[in-house]
């Protein structure tokens, strides 16, 4: 068979560590060094002229590299090991999001670091990926005997709500929304009824306004006021939270086809978008590169992304694909998610694009879950067995 | 290989299904960008393009004023400055401290430094001292680079170069008060007075307080600009953009009339003493000299003056503050005499008519004295003029009547001011009837024009016009006004009360001047010559009593000099014009205190005017200069 016949198809355990790293894909990592290199130019130009953050482009290039390191040592822990490892992950995880709520450190008005040692971590974002290899696992041994029923669906849901809702209470609305997108991605795959999808679909349409009313922080309220009124064209306060995203679409729609040039942003030299370094990256690579330079980025992401899906469509087992799947659909979740939000499509929650914005846990979280999906392009033709053989 | 399962076929169609849905949501963000950039992109660029500039009130350069041959009177100067920006120094304390052991700096101004950095941006400078010291700006030039935050500089002050020469007529320039800003901004529209408050906020900007500088204030002041400023958010500059366009417009320049070297001239020759002159060009009415000494120095008011030294300065009796020549009215004395004779000549008293002098003239029940002990004879006009007889005027005084005196004086200009485009200016007093009743409530008594018929009493004049006077005299009677804008803002107020006088009636006067200077028996007969080999003076002498003397003083002989106290001694007064035989200049000289006309105030005369001649000083003016930077000239010399 042809793909037996290809050198990168050997079982994992026949392979020296040269033939492991050729079996890499480097097109992808090729691109998303590139992603890496862009975010810390676009740093560099609009941090430059403050020289209290004169140190964080390079910064942010050496944590790209240690993200780089952590990627590769994810990518070559054999599959089989990170199928073993799921349950034991989300659940350790798990407690310490209870943790985290029981003797938490707060910081910026909310709860989401647990001090461990030394260190604080921030447990919700190992549950981005911890969830992602636990619904993997789930349906890599539940799919195969489901037949098609609907309540095999259940046990995934409550394996997101939980965390879900540990984190939503911190308060992290933006990693909220990210388990519930790549968890929802990977039910969807599993193969959840249309009928069911559209009758979620519909309940979450009724129950907007209920959670807006009840459920919401003040303040993440007046968020959704602020992105609502700009995006009817309504005067927003400008020193407010819309002064943000006014100043985001003057940065934006000032750069026109081709931009201004790099390092020649007015809006970006001249510190006039808040977090401009972290949440609103972009608004640098739109002023100074305009349109041609953002949608490049764009589509250079859509490339890696697809690249993702393409190594999950290849993976023999279920738990690589879902893995696989689940790790496109967080970072995939991020993407859209901060370019809507700059482009002013929906409310500004702090979510920080991968790889280009600054900001740590965001940079590790992404590259681990390439790890993964590298680890299951290297296992793609492991079977894993139990019972998720395709 | 197993055949695909049902979930296998499954899973990849909605993984296809996924990123085809991440294709849709991937190109709806990549359409926002289009709106946001390729339809609606111009209207944010311009948005974006004003953000970040800040237009930044950027003052004028005022004007300056020149000499009649453009030596810079008031113009600007640079001077070293230091300053600190808070945000680069870790210890704001410790920075001044350290600039405090190199410069005089107090404790309270320290404090109010400290106070002020940090009520402004953190990035925005405060000016520790201005107006540094030569070895001051040396040494903090050298040691502001091992102070953290401390930056030397220069900025453009306010200079008077010749200092305290012409500080009457110039006046000066200071930090507006709100009284000043209230006064500036009397007839302003709203927009304006918001744009000179603000522009009057500038730490460069001053406002003329007194004198030219007042008066001339608009013209000299200029159209503020604007600098436009790159700024980000927070309001810290990042660079200066081109504003050329916006370039603010320098004030005008003002060239008077004065001759600078004169004037200079003149202050020394009055050393120690007090006192004014006035120097006229008889043909024009220029104004060549304005002196009044001693003066305060101008300088020190640009900057603000401590309030001892501004106290010294007022309590001071020799009166610094004070334009003797222009505020100053002195009784004019025997200067006065020629005034007094035209009127009488007017009434139609023959010249040769003779008067007997005996030193003593009874009036009613009271004795006038003749200050020549043993009297003067019989005298005519002419004598009575050279020899500057008591008896002689107060009969003609009395005569005359003290209606056609005043009358007569009006003619000459006295009791009115002139506009000369500066702060200040005295009219005097020229006393009558209706005069007396107005503000003494009293009628005039007969025997107080026999004081008026001597120059003494009621009456008041400022040196200007006993110049004046001098000048219609030796022009024969033409109409002269006095003026100091030589270019500039000149007033245009027409002559009121002075008239055309007689020639023929002033050729005599000038004979009796002539005779004062020249001929046997006049008063300054050494002061005619003013030492030029040809030229002679013309002049009047004049005492202006400061206290009444008392019959019991007459017997045991008057006190003079040393064994009066100073400020009860007579003013000394001289009037003249010269060449006597073809008159160019005319001058009035009052020395405060100095006892008398003859000999006090004659000989500073006399050397005034010889420096005149020999300068020449009424040569054509020219107040276009290479000397003074960024000079504007005007049109309309006059």
């Amino acid at each position: 068979m042809a793909r037996a016949a290809r050198a990168s198809s050997m079982r994992f355990e026949d392979r020296t560590l040269a033939g492991t790293l050729g079996a890499l894909p480097w097109g992808l990592i090729l691109m998303l060094i590139s992603m890496a290199l862009i975010g810390t130019a676009a740093l560099y130009s609009s941090t430059y002229t403050n020289p209290a953050e004169a140190g964080l482009p390079a910064r942010h290039a050496v944590r790209f590299m240690i993200s780089l390191a952590l990627m590769f040592v994810i990518a070559l822990v054999p599959i089989k090991i990170w199928l073993q490892a799921a349950w034991p992950a989300y659940f350790i995880t798990l407690a310490m999001l209870v943790g985290v709520e029981m003797f938490g450190v707060s910081g910026g008005g909310a709860q989401r670091w647990l001090p461990l040692g030394p260190i604080n971590v921030q447990p919700s974002e190992f549950m981005k990926l911890a969830l992602t290899l636990a619904l993997a696992r789930y349906y890599h041994n539940n799919l195969p005997n489901a037949g098609g029923r609907f309540f095999i669906h259940l046990p995934p849901l409550l394996l997101i709500v939980v965390p879900a809702a540990l984190i939503f209470k911190q308060p992290d609305f933006g990693t909220t929304l990210a388990l519930f997108a790549s968890g929802g991605v990977l039910i969807y795959l599993a193969g959840l009824y249309y009928r069911v999808i559209a009758a979620v679909f519909v309940t979450g349409l009724i129950s907007v306004w209920p959670i807006y009313q009840f459920v919401l922080e003040d303040y993440q309220r007046e968020r959704v006021d602020t992105f609502l009124a700009q995006l009817t064209g309504q005067a927003v306060n400008a020193l407010d939270d819309g002064y943000q995203i006014e100043q985001a679409k003057i940065a934006i729609g000032s750069g026109g086809w081709q931009g201004r040039g790099f390092m020649e942003g007015i809006q970006a030299q001249l510190d006039y978008i808040p977090e401009q370094h972290t949440d609103f990256i972009l608004t640098v690579i739109a002023e100074e590169f305009g349109f041609l330079g953002a949608t490049g980025l764009l589509v250079l992401w859509g490339i890696i992304l697809v690249w993702g899906l393409v190594i999950a469509r290849t993976s023999a087992s279920l738990f690589g694909r879902f893995a696989a799947a689940g790790c496109v659909a967080t970072v995939g979740f991020f993407i859209l998610f901060n370019v809507a939000m700059v482009l002013g499509l929906v409310p500004v929650v702090g979510v920080p694009l991968p790889l280009v914005s600054y900001g740590g846990t965001v940079m590790f979280t992404t590259m681990a879950c390439f790890g993964i999906i590298m680890s299951v392009h290297l296992g793609r033709d492991e079977r894993l067995g139990g019972q998720g053989v395709i | 290989m197993s055949a695909p399962t049902d979930h296998d076929t499954r899973i990849s169609r909605r993984l296809l299904t996924t990123g085809v849905a991440g294709g849709v949501l991937f190109s709806g963000l990549v359409a926002r960008l289009a709106q946001l950039q390729l339809l609606e992109g111009q209207k944010y660029q311009k948005i974006a393009d004003e953000n970040g500039v800040k237009l930044e009130l950027a003052p004028p350069l005022r004007g300056n004023i020149l000499d009649r041959f453009g030596l810079p009177l008031a113009s600007h100067r640079q001077a070293g400055r230091v300053s600190i920006i808070r945000e680069q120094t870790p210890d704001l304390e410790a920075s001044l401290r350290e600039v405090a052991r190199h410069v005089d700096l107090s404790p309270q101004s320290q404090a109010r430094i400290i106070q002020q950095a940090r009520q402004q941006a953190s990035f925005q400078s405060t000016i520790i001292k201005s107006e540094l010291s030569y070895e001051d700006f040396a040494r903090m030039s050298l040691l502001a680079a091992e102070i953290p935050g401390v930056q030397v500089d220069m900025a453009s002050t306010r200079s008077y170069p010749r200092g305290r020469d012409l500080a009457h007529v110039l006046g000066y320039v200071a930090k507006a008060s709100g009284d000043d800003l209230s006064r500036l901004t009397e007839d302003a529209s709203p927009e304006e007075t918001n744009l000179l408050r603000k522009l009057f906020r500038h730490p460069d900007m001053r406002t003329g307080r007194s004198g030219v500088e007042r008066y001339a204030e608009e013209w000299l002041r200029g159209e503020p600009g604007f600098r436009r400023l790159e700024t980000n958010a927070a309001g810290r500059v990042i660079r200066e953009l081109d504003s050329d366009d916006l370039a603010p417009t320098p004030g005008k320049d003002i060239g008077l009339t004065i001759d600078a070297e004169l004037q200079r001239a003149a202050i020394d020759r009055f050393g120690e003493e007090s006192g004014a002159a006035v120097v006229l060009d008889i043909e024009t009415g220029a104004i060549l000299a304005f002196v009044s000494t001693p003066a305060f120095d101008p300088n020190d008011f640009v900057n603000g003056i401590s309030y001892e030294d501004y106290n010294a300065l007022r309590e001071n009796d020799r009166s610094p503050l004070y334009h003797k020549a222009y505020d100053g009215t002195y009784p004019p004395g025997s200067t006065y005499k020629m005034v007094v004779a035209t009127a009488a000549l007017e009434a139609g008293i023959d010249p040769n008519m003779r008067v007997h002098c005996n030193r003593y003239y009874r009036f009613g029940n009271r004795t006038w004295h003749c200050w020549k002990r043993g009297g003067h004879g019989s005298v005519n006009m002419h004598w009575a003029i050279k020899g500057s007889c008591d008896v002689y005027f107060y009969e003609i005084a009395r005569r005359v009547g003290v209606e056609k005196i005043a009358e007569v004086s009006r003619k000459f200009g006295f009791g009115q001011t002139w506009d000369l485009g500066m702060t200040g200016g005295r009219s005097g007093t020229v006393p009558d009837d209706a005069w007396k009743r107005r503000t003494l409530g009293e009628p005039w008594y007969e025997g107080e024009t026999l004081n008026y018929g001597i120059g003494q009493g009621y009456l008041s004049t400022s040196p200007l016009q006993l110049a004046l006077m001098s000048a219609r005299i030796a022009a024969r009677g033409k109409l002269i006004e006095p003026y100091i804008i030589g270019e500039g803002p000149r007033p245009d107020k027409p002559i009121k009360g002075a008239e055309p006088l007689d020639p023929e009636m002033m050729d005599r006067m000038k004979a009796g001047m002539y005779g004062v200077t020249s001929e046997a028996g006049g008063t300054a007969w050494r002061a005619g010559d003013l030492g030029l080999g040809g030229p002679r003076l013309a002049g009047k002498t004049g005492t202006a009593q400061v206290r009444r003397i008392s019959e019991e003083e007459r017997r045991t002989g008057v006190l003079k000099g040393d064994q009066l106290d100073r400020r009860l001694r007579d003013h000394a007064l001289f009037v003249c014009y010269a060449p006597a035989d073809d008159p160019k200049y005319a001058a009035a000289v009052v020395v405060e205190h100095g006892e008398g006309g003859s000999s006090a105030a004659a000989p500073v005369a006399r050397d005034i005017m010889a420096t005149a001649i020999r300068r020449d000083s009424r040569r054509a003016a020219r107040w276009q200069t290479a000397s003074v930077p960024s000079i504007i000239t005007t049109k309309g010399a006059p």
